[in-house]
C-alpha cells in the first residue's frame, strides 16, 4: 500500500488540510481498477467509516497481498475540515465539494480541491462514492444512478444492495462527481448511506457490498456472503408519503420494514398540546426505503418513501 | 396596497413560515397594463434588497397617483434564513437559487420556491435582487443569461447599474429563479451589487432610481419626474479579469472601494498575523474597473479576490 498526497491547503489559523489516497498495487495488470471516495461532506460517518474500514481490510484482512487484482485507489476523506467541526459542506463559503466537478485548477477553493481529486482519479475502470441524501432522510444503503447517458446498471448490481435508484438527472446533478466521472470514461456509481451519525450493528453493510462488488469485478480475489439481487426503482416505483401537519414526529415503522397498505407507519403529534394530530397510513404494501430523521417535522415534509410491492 | 401571503407552512413549534408580497396596482383597470415583480432575499445572508424594496414601497405610498401597472414586492423569500443570518434555507441547508422551479411535492424549499415561481409567473418583467455574498463587495450590476439576453439586455440598460455581465448558459444554472421565470415568459433580470449582511444606501438608491425608470420607460407608472439613469459598461465589450489568492491568509485591501484602476496597482496583500510577514502582494493584472473586490478577509488558495472589467486587448 502506497499512500499518495492528492492535496495540501494551507489554512489561515488551522494546520494544513492534507488529503491521501491508499493506493493498492494490483497483482495483475490486466485487471479493472476503481477508485472509491469517501466523505466529501461532514455531519456523516458512514463514508468516511466504509472506506476507512477498507484501507485497513486491504492492507491486513487479506491472506495474500496478490489477491489484489486490480489497482485500487480510495480516499476515505476529502473535508477533514468540515468533519472535524461537524460541519456539512467547506467551512469558510459553505459550498458542497459535490457540486463542483469537474474542478478548475485557477478557480475557488473548493474548486481547485475538486480539480485535485478528480485528476488522481481518472482513468479508473469503476468509480464508487459513498455519500447521503442531501435531504433531512435517512434511508436503507441503495445505489443511486443517474439516467445520464453513461450509467451502467449491470455494473451497479454488483454492489448487491436492494434497490438501485435510477433516477432523472436534474441541472445540479451535471456539477457532481458522479455525472463528471461517467462524462469522463468511468463506471461511476454513488452508494447513498444511512445519515447516521452513530455506527450501528449494520454498520458493515456498505462495506461488505463494496467488497463484493471489487470481487464481481476480478480486481480482488475475496468474497462475503452473497448480497441481494438488485432491484432497479425508478421515482414511478416509490410512493411519497406526505405528512398534512407539522410537529413531532414518531415513526413507528423502521427503515427496511414490509408494511402493508392502510398499516399505521408513524404519528405526529402537536409540540406544545400532545396529542396525536395525525395518523401516517401506509397507502401501499411495499418496503419502507426512506424515512424523516429529525423529531421536528415540517408541514407537507416527506415522512416516509416507499418501494412498492410489485 | 394589499398585502398578500404567497406561502405558508405551519412549523413544527407554534410558529407558521408566511411568505408574503405587498402589491401596487393602479385604482381603475387599465387595458395592456404591465405587471412587474420585484424579488430579494432568495439568499438569506443578503440584505441589499430589502432596503431597495423597502425605498421602492415608500415610493409608491407617497405616489400612489402614479400607478398604470402593477408592482408586486416579495422582500423576502428565504424568511427563515434571513432572521437566523443564513444563506441557505436552514436545517436542510440548501441554497434556494438552486432548487427551482421546486414542486408541490417536494421537500419544503421545493415547495417555497414553486410557489414563489407560480406566484410571480405572469409579470412581464421580474427583478432579482441580490447582495452578492458576506464574501465580495460587488458595484451595482446585472447578470445575464446569454440565452436571454436579446429581451433582457435592453431593460438591464434602464436600470441605473455600472456594469452589465453577460454570461453563458450553464446547465446548473438551470436551477436558479431567473432561469425559471425567464423560460416561462417572464423577463428576469439578475442584480448584484454591495455586500452580504449589510446595507450599502448609496447602492439602494441608485437601484430605486433604475427601478423607477425602468417602470416609466415600460408604462407601469406615469409621472413628470426625469430619473436620470448612467450608461453602464458591458462585457460585450472587455473581458473579465479574475483575481484569486494565491495562498492562504489574511487578506487586506490597498483599495477602500471599487474604483478605475491601472495594470500594477496595488489591490491588497495576503498576510500572515503570526509572524508579521507579507505572504503575497496582488496587483491588478490589467487597467480597468475593479467591480468586484475581496470584504472577508480570511482567505484561503484559490478564494476570489477582485474582479477587473478592462478592454479586451490583452490576454485573460
Amino acid at each position: 500500500m502506497q499512500k499518495i498526497e492528492i492535496i495540501k491547503i494551507t489554512s489561515l489559523n488551522r494546520e494544513p488540510l492534507v488529503v491521501e489516497g491508499y493506493f493498492f498495487q494490483g497483482s495483475d495488470p490486466k485487471a479493472p481498477s476503481v477508485a472509491i471516495v469517501g466523505a466529501m461532506e461532514g455531519k456523516t460517518i458512514l463514508p468516511l467509516y466504509t472506506a476507512s474500514k477498507l484501507v485497513d481490510f486491504l492492507q491486513n484482512s487479506l491472506s495474500d497481498s496478490k489477491k489484489i487484482l486490480g489497482n485500487i485507489l480510495i480516499i476515505p476523506s476529502i473535508n477533514h475540515y468540515a468533519l472535524n467541526i461537524n460541519e456539512r459542506f467547506w467551512p469558510l463559503d459553505k459550498t458542497n465539494l459535490n457540486m463542483m466537478f469537474p474542478g478548475y485548477d485557477k478557480g475557488e477553493t473548493t474548486q481547485r480541491i475538486t480539480k485535485k481529486v478528480f485528476d488522481a482519479i481518472q482513468g479508473y475502470t469503476h468509480g464508487v462514492i459513498l455519500e447521503t441524501r442531501d435531504d433531512l432522510s435517512t434511508c436503507m444503503p441503495y445505489v443511486k444512478e443517474f439516467k445520464s447517458g453513461f450509467e451502467d446498471l449491470e455494473d451497479a448490481k454488483k454492489f448487491g444492495l436492494k434497490i438501485i435508484h435510477y433516477k432523472d438527472l436534474k441541472p445540479t446533478d451535471t456539477v457532481s462527481l458522479q455525472y463528471n466521472w461517467q462524462l469522463w470514461e468511468t463506471k461511476a456509481h454513488s452508494i447513498v448511506c444511512p445519515s447516521t451519525t452513530e455506527l450501528q450493528v449494520d454498520s458493515d453493510e456498505i462495506f461488505e457490498a463494496l467488497v463484493n462488488f471489487l470481487n464481481k469485478n476480478n480486481i480482488l480475489q475475496h468474497k462475503f456472503l452473497g448480497g441481494y439481487e438488485s432491484t432497479i426503482i425508478t421515482n414511478e416505483d416509490m410512493l411519497i408519503v406526505k405528512t398534512p401537519n407539522s410537529g413531532i414526529f414518531v415513526p413507528i415503522k423502521k427503515i427496511g420494514t414490509q408494511v402493508k397498505e392502510n398499516e399505521v407507519i408513524g404519528q405526529i403529534i402537536h409540540a406544545l398540546e400532545g396529542k396525536v394530530v395525525h395518523k401516517i397510513i401506509a397507502p401501499c404494501n411495499g418496503v419502507i426505503t426512506c424515512s424523516y430523521k429529525n423529531a421536528l417535522i415540517f408541514e407537507n415534509a416527506v415522512a416516509f418513501r416507499i418501494a412498492k410491492n410489485s | 396596497m394589499q398585502i398578500l401571503e404567497i406561502f405558508s407552512s405551519k412549523l413544527p413549534v407554534g410558529e407558521d413560515l408566511v411568505i408574503k408580497k405587498s402589491r401596487f396596482e393602479a385604482n381603475s383597470n387599465l387595458q395592456n397594463s404591465k405587471r412587474i415583480s420585484i424579488v430579494s432575499g432568495i439568499h438569506g445572508d443578503e440584505l441589499e434588497g430589502q432596503y431597495v424594496t423597502y425605498l421602492l414601497a415608500a415610493w409608491l405610498k407617497a405616489n400612489p397617483d402614479t400607478l398604470r401597472g402593477t408592482i408586486d414586492i416579495y422582500p423576502g423569500i428565504n424568511a427563515l434564513g434571513i432572521d437566523s443570518i443564513t444563506r441557505g434555507f436552514p436545517l436542510y441547508e440548501v441554497d434556494l437559487n438552486r432548487v427551482f422551479p421546486g414542486g408541490e411535492d417536494e421537500f419544503l424549499p421545493g415547495q417555497l420556491v414553486h410557489a414563489l415561481a407560480l406566484d410571480v409567473k405572469g409579470s412581464d418583467i421580474a427583478i432579482d435582487i441580490h447582495s452578492s455574498n458576506i464574501f465580495l463587495r460587488e458595484i451595482p450590476q446585472i447578470r445575464i443569461n446569454k440565452e436571454f439576453s436579446n429581451a433582457t439586455l435592453p431593460l438591464a440598460k434602464e436600470l441605473n447599474c455600472d456594469f452589465i455581465w453577460i454570461h453563458d448558459a450553464i446547465t446548473v444554472l438551470e436551477a436558479t429563479f431567473s432561469h425559471t421565470l425567464n423560460t416561462m415568459g417572464t423577463k428576469t433580470l439578475v442584480v448584484e451589487m454591495g455586500v452580504g449582511m449589510r446595507l450599502t444606501q448609496e447602492y439602494g438608491l441608485q437601484l430605486l432610481k433604475g427601478i423607477l425608470n425602468l417602470m416609466q420607460k415600460e408604462g407601469i407608472i406615469q409621472t413628470q419626474e426625469v430619473f436620470e439613469v448612467r450608461e453602464p459598461f458591458s462585457s460585450e465589450v472587455g473581458d473579465v479579469y479574475y483575481l484569486n489568492s494565491p495562498c492562504s491568509g489574511l487578506f487586506v485591501a490597498a483599495l477602500s472601494h471599487c474604483d478605475v484602476i491601472k495594470k500594477d496597482d496595488k489591490i491588497g496583500d495576503i498576510v500572515n498575523p503570526l509572524n508579521g510577514e507579507i505572504f503575497e502582494t496582488m496587483y491588478a493584472p490589467h487597467d480597468g474597473i475593479l467591480f468586484t473586490l475581496r470584504e472577508y478577509p480570511v482567505v484561503y488558495e484559490g478564494s476570489l479576490i477582485a474582479r477587473i472589467f478592462g478592454g479586451n486587448d490583452a490576454e485573460n
